[in-house]
C-alpha cells in the first residue's frame, strides 16, 4: 500500500462544492497518516492566494479556509501549478503557508511513488 | 471499557472527523484509549478504515461509540 495520496483540484469559486470536498478528502488522507499532497491547477490555483478562500463556506462543511489551514497544519502539502498561476497573472509573494509553486516534474515525481490520485 | 479521553465529535464526518481524531489521539500515550462518539453514519465504515490505515486498534465499536487504543 502506498503511503502517498494526491488530491488534484481544478476548481475554486467556479465550483465551491468541489473545492470544499477536495480538501475534506485531503484531510481524511493526512489524518490517516498519508503523505498527502493537494495539486492545485487551472482555476484551483486561486485557492493558493491569501484571503481568496475566506468567503467560501459550503453548507454542511467547515469553512474552506479552515479546511485548508487544518490540512497544512497537519503536514499536508499544497503544490500549485506554475504555468496556471502565471497565466492568470497571480502574485507569487501572496501565497498561503504550506503552498509551493511547482512545475509538472514535481507532480510527476510525487505520483511516481505509486501514489493514488483523486481528481475534482 | 475505561478510556483516558472522551471526545464527542457530534455530527462531524469524513475528513473533518478523521483529522480531529488524529489530533486528539496524538495527545495520548501508547496503549491509552480514546472513546469517540460520532453520529455521522459514514463513521461506521470510516473509523474502522482509519484504524486499519494508522494501526491504532479499534477495540470496540457500537455506533455511535468507538474505542481506539493508541498504537
Amino acid at each position: 500500500m502506498s503511503n502517498k495520496f494526491c488530491v488534484s483540484l481544478t476548481c475554486s469559486k467556479n465550483d465551491t462544492d468541489k473545492a470544499t470536498v477536495a480538501f475534506v478528502v485531503a484531510n481524511a488522507a493526512v489524518g490517516s497518516e498519508k503523505d498527502t499532497m493537494v495539486f492545485l491547477s487551472v482555476e484551483g490555483v486561486h485557492l493558493a492566494l491569501k484571503g481568496y478562500a475566506d468567503d467560501i463556506h459550503e453548507e454542511g462543511f467547515s469553512p474552506l479556509k479552515d479546511l485548508i489551514a487544518g490540512f497544512s497544519e497537519a503536514g499536508g502539502k499544497i503544490f500549485v501549478c506554475s504555468p496556471c498561476f502565471k497565466k492568470r497573472g497571480l502574485d507569487e509573494s501572496n501565497i498561503i503557508p504550506g503552498a509551493t509553486v511547482v512545475g509538472g516534474a514535481k507532480l510527476v515525481e510525487f505520483l511516481s511513488d505509486n501514489s493514488p490520485s483523486i481528481c475534482y | 471499557m475505561k478510556a483516558q479521553l472522551y471526545w464527542d465529535a457530534g455530527a462531524l464526518g469524513c475528513g473533518e472527523l478523521i483529522l480531529e481524531l488524529k489530533k486528539r489521539i496524538s495527545g495520548l500515550d501508547s496503549g491509552e484509549v480514546i472513546e469517540v462518539r460520532a453520529e455521522d453514519t459514514g463513521a461506521i465504515e470510516d473509523l474502522p478504515a482509519w484504524a486499519n490505515l494508522t494501526n491504532n486498534k479499534l477495540v470496540k465499536a457500537d455506533h455511535p461509540h468507538y474505542f481506539f487504543q493508541k498504537k
